[in-house]
């Protein structure tokens, strides 16, 4: 989109390039006006409801930019998910044996422990975040393997590490367990309290949004991500800048490993975290970044987030019980619909394809079937409902395909 | 004369600014060794690929035996008996010689599935009538060039192929696997294939052909029979254009050295040939250029790429830079020491194609924009829009997508943007390549103005002409080694090509012809 000659007046081509954004922006508003008609406690709660959507905004939102600059640097970092649990391993670990340091004796030595050591353990979890995107970046640019492969072991690896280290420290504590907790109340405000995750996100995006439209840095990371052997011809250090890039990814994730063990007071490397890797992807990508690098903007992506989660929020104020179920299948056709939009808008003609050709063709339209009739089933539903569903997709769908097929005939 | 087994009849091929092929006509007889010359882009692989299929658009008739005939893909040109060689082989490395073979026909047994053993015994059989002991089970990919390149050849004879086309077949091959690939071709010969032959290599040309066709600028010269002609003669027809009148830098005068090279070895790791660059040295003076002409594949990249430290691998010898010894491992060393390369495929290595104009020309130079630590946009558009104004680039404006601008000018932004880092030296691989003709002489205009400055260009082309436009010494690579040395007054086409086209395993075959 952003390759679009701009010709046009300043404030056209301002709202070109800045499509993406707009587009989120107007999916939200209308997102949630629908909502709010439907649900009528949605406006009742209005505080409380807009409160929670920004307080997980926030919390996507942080690890998402750094996924994002990740992306538009040409990579990929799958492992914000499980860096997320390490992360908050990480914090609540310091804390609990500093804690344990100071006072020995008490009987809860990890609540009203002093500010300094909450200071230190973000700073070390932070620390760690370098760690491990260095590692990545290592196994990237020295030892050669593709960033799949690389943040791929560190999704797998560093869950079960967390558990590892979690089971070794409270066991030399005296009790074994597989979570650390963590009384603290400054430490549990952090991610309770709704406006210190907005802030912390704030912070993130404004810096991010320096860095990468303000700096030589972020203009090299575009660069980089658009064409990397022009870059490195153009006598940029490519692969110091892969090694930032892998930091922002797993430091963005280190915070919001701490926002999320703050959050319910302990750390729990079995549970947090888990598939967020995809939706810190999900939100860059919605956002209008491009996974083959070079294109996106951190604006997108905050927005992109935001839409994630008022869509999420939206379905689960209409379904009520049991929503989130319904949020890796929201995530996935929000994905698919996104960059199914960008492609298409891309291309000269591309909406007035012929999605249904061949054989192919014949194959898709009954899975789309199964799937829609998979998708409104609902506990308390009626099974005849999804039948009823798949059915009708298949036929609106084959009817769809036999009238592009005539039209494709006569043309010929 | 029997019938033509090939007829091309008044075939114009057009690409977006330029004819590649202007109403070519030829006729190919039925068992003939026929050898294609040209320089680059005279418009031979054109025709290769409208012959193979490849190429599906294009003005004028084609006959295959006596039949007129447009292909639509290469399975129709492989159904008509026609199958190709391409310089860069087409085999799955990771499949067997055999399965390479019978990719996409494969031989099924009466359950449906793959008979593994019927396609390598039919596969030996193949391999055997090339005299050439592959083994049909081993990975195509663990092969060696030659055998791999056999290998195409066994592909193209199952194909049940009478008509075979071998772009640059020996470019790659050591001197005892050129000697076995002729022998090849003599078999093929025996059962009476036609061979249409593209090479750059003289002798080989003469030792194989029957006739020979010169193309020139996309227009055929002339066909010769091989027993009638000598090799001054074709060299003199493949570079034989009036050569325009030059007035660039007749008066350029040379300062003082800026760039020593002594000695200059460049690893050629897993290739036959262990080098890619042998002993090269020379010296280059300020405000001068250096022209550097070598054949596809001599070597001139990589000459360009080790003053940049762009080389894969770091080669030896002395590089001297005013007077100081340098070795530079990445090119944001050289770029600081004052050489800029402006790179050859300006598509895949020179240009952001999701960024404007402006960022593509401050991309190297964004310190100097910056106030406070921050890049000001306000300093970057003033550095973009001088650069765009004192090169003349048209475009919309500097906010205009790179990609919306004519390959002339987004040459120059390239330039622009290795301007704006103020160097001594200058590299061009090959700057007018996709460029329009007015443009290129913009482009020489340019690099006068530049030498007049007192900046020193080393110019690599693959046009000659070009060369003896705009340099004041060139000299010639051939096979990654330096094989002459020319002033501007005593250059000429016909020197440079008899001294590209001498090199390693060719080079006394090729002195004995030119004696001819």
């Amino acid at each position: 989109m952003a390759t679009k000659n701009s010709t046009a007046g300043p404030g056209a081509s301002f709202l070109r390039r800045h499509l993406t954004e707009i587009v989120l922006l107007l999916g939200c508003v209308v997102v949630f006006a629908f909502t709010a008609y439907v649900n009528d406690a949605y406006i009742r709660l209005f505080q409380y409801n807009i409160q929670h959507i920004i307080r997980y905004t926030s919390m996507l939102g942080i690890f998402a930019i750094g996924a994002a600059i990740v992306i538009i640097s040409g990579g990929i970092d799958l492992s914000s998910g499980s860096m997320i649990a390490f992360g908050g391993m990480i914090c609540c670990m310091v804390i609990s044996v500093l804690a344990q340091a100071i006072a020995p004796d008490a009987a809860d030595p990890t609540s009203g422990v002093p500010s300094w050591v909450i200071v230190v353990a973000v700073c070390s979890t932070l620390g760690v975040g370098v760690l491990v995107g260095t590692l990545h970046a290592w196994l990237i640019t020295i030892v050669g393997l593709p960033p799949f492969v690389a943040t791929l072991a560190s999704l797998v690896g560093l869950r079960s590490l967390a558990l590892i280290m979690t089971k070794a420290v409270t066991k030399w504590q005296g009790q074994q367990a597989f979570k650390i907790n963590i009384q603290d109340e400054t430490f549990m405000d952090i991610g309770s309290v709704w406006w210190i995750p907005l802030l912390i996100f704030v912070v993130v995006a404004c810096l991010a949004w320096l860095l990468m439209n303000r700096t030589i840095v972020g203009r090299h990371l575009y660069a980089m991500g658009g064409n990397e052997e022009a870059a490195r011809l153009s006598g940029i250090r490519t692969d110091r800048l892969k090694w930032l890039a892998y930091c922002m990814g797993t430091m963005t994730a280190a915070i919001a490993g701490i926002l999320f063990s703050s959050e319910v007071g302990s750390s729990d490397p079995q549970t947090q975290g888990v598939g967020y890797e995809l939706y810190a992807i999900a939100a860059a990508v919605v956002g209008g970044c491009s996974l083959q690098g070079g294109v996106g903007r951190i604006t997108g992506v905050v927005l992109g987030a935001l839409f994630l989660r008022v869509v999420i929020d939206a379905v689960a104020k209409l379904i009520g019980s049991g929503s989130s179920d319904y949020e890796g299948l929201i995530v996935g056709l929000l994905v698919v619909l996104a960059v199914a939009f960008n492609q298409l808008s891309d291309q000269a003609g591309g909406w007035k394809k012929q999605f249904f050709p061949g054989l192919l063709g014949w194959a898709a339209i009954p899975t789309i079937g199964c799937l829609v009739g998979a998708s409104v089933l609902t506990p308390e539903g009626n099974p005849l409902l999804g039948l009823i569903a798949a059915a009708v997709t298949c036929v609106v769908l084959s009817i769809m395909k036999l009238a592009a097929d005539f039209a494709g005939k006569k043309e010929a | 004369m029997p019938d033509p087994v090939i007829r091309i009849d008044s075939v114009t091929k057009r690409f977006p600014g330029v004819v590649a092929l202007n109403n070519v006509s030829l006729e190919v007889i039925p068992g003939e060794l026929h050898s294609i010359c040209g320089e680059n882009g005279a418009g031979k692989s054109t025709l290769m690929k409208i012959l193979s299929g490849v190429l599906t658009d294009y003005e004028g008739e084609l006959l295959v035996k006596g039949i007129p005939t447009r292909f639509n893909g290469t399975r129709a040109a492989e159904a008509a008996g026609i199958s190709i060689i391409h310089q860069e082989l087409n085999l799955v490395e990771e499949l067997s010689a055999a399965a390479n073979i019978f990719l996409g026909r494969e031989i099924r047994n009466r359950f449906g599935l793959l008979d593994n053993r019927a396609m390598e015994d039919e596969a030996r059989e193949l391999l055997e009538q090339l005299e050439c002991e592959i083994d049909p089970r081993v990975l195509a990919g663990s092969l060696r060039v030659g055998d791999q390149q056999l290998l195409e050849i066994a592909k193209a004879l199952s194909l049940k192929t009478d008509i075979l086309i071998m772009d640059e077949p020996t470019s790659a091959l050591t001197e005892s696997e050129v000697e076995r690939f002729y022998r090849v071709i003599q078999r093929l010969r025996e059962r009476h294939v036609t061979i249409l032959y593209i090479s750059h290599k003289m002798d080989e040309i003469f030792r194989l052909s029957d006739r020979i066709t010169v193309l020139r600028d996309g227009h055929l010269v002339e066909t010769l029979n091989r027993d009638e002609t000598t090799l001054r003669k074709v060299t003199h027809l493949m570079v034989g254009r009036e050569i325009e009148e030059v007035d660039i830098g007749a008066e350029r005068s040379a300062g003082d050295v800026v760039l020593e090279v002594e000695n200059l070895w460049l690893p050629w790791p897993g290739h036959a040939r262990a080098w890619r660059l042998q002993d090269i040295s020379f010296s280059l003076r300020k405000g001068e250029i250096l022209g550097i002409a070598g054949l596809m594949g001599a070597g001139r990249t990589e000459l360009l790429e080790c003053l940049f430290g762009a080389s894969e691998e770091i080669p030896r010898g002395r590089i001297r830079l005013e007077g100081n010894p340098v070795v530079f491992r990445h090119p944001s060393e050289a770029k600081l020491a004052g050489i800029a390369m402006v790179t050859e495929d300006r598509k895949r290595l020179g240009i952001f194609s999701d960024m404007s104009v402006r960022e593509n020309i401050s991309i190297c130079t964004l310190h100097e924009t910056l106030r406070g630590g921050l890049v000001n946009s306000a300093k970057e558009r003033k550095l973009a829009g001088e650069m765009i104004d004192s090169l003349r680039v048209r475009t919309a404006g500097d906010e205009a997508a790179i990609t919306s601008l004519s390959g002339g000018n987004q040459q120059k932004t390239i330039i622009g943007r290795w301007l704006l880092t103020k160097p001594k030296v200058l590299l061009l691989d090959d700057p007018t390549r996709g460029v329009d003709v007015g443009a290129k002489a913009e482009l020489y205009r340019l690099m006068d103005t530049l030498c007049g400055q007192g900046i020193a260009i080393v110019l690599t082309s693959s046009e000659l002409p070009e060369l003896l436009t705009v340099s004041d010494r060139i000299l010639v690579l051939s096979e990654g080694s330096l094989t002459a040395s020319f002033n501007r007054a005593e250059a000429t086409e016909q020197k440079i090509m008899e001294a590209a086209t001498l090199g390693g395993t060719a080079n006394s075959a090729a002195r004995r012809f030119s004696k001819s």
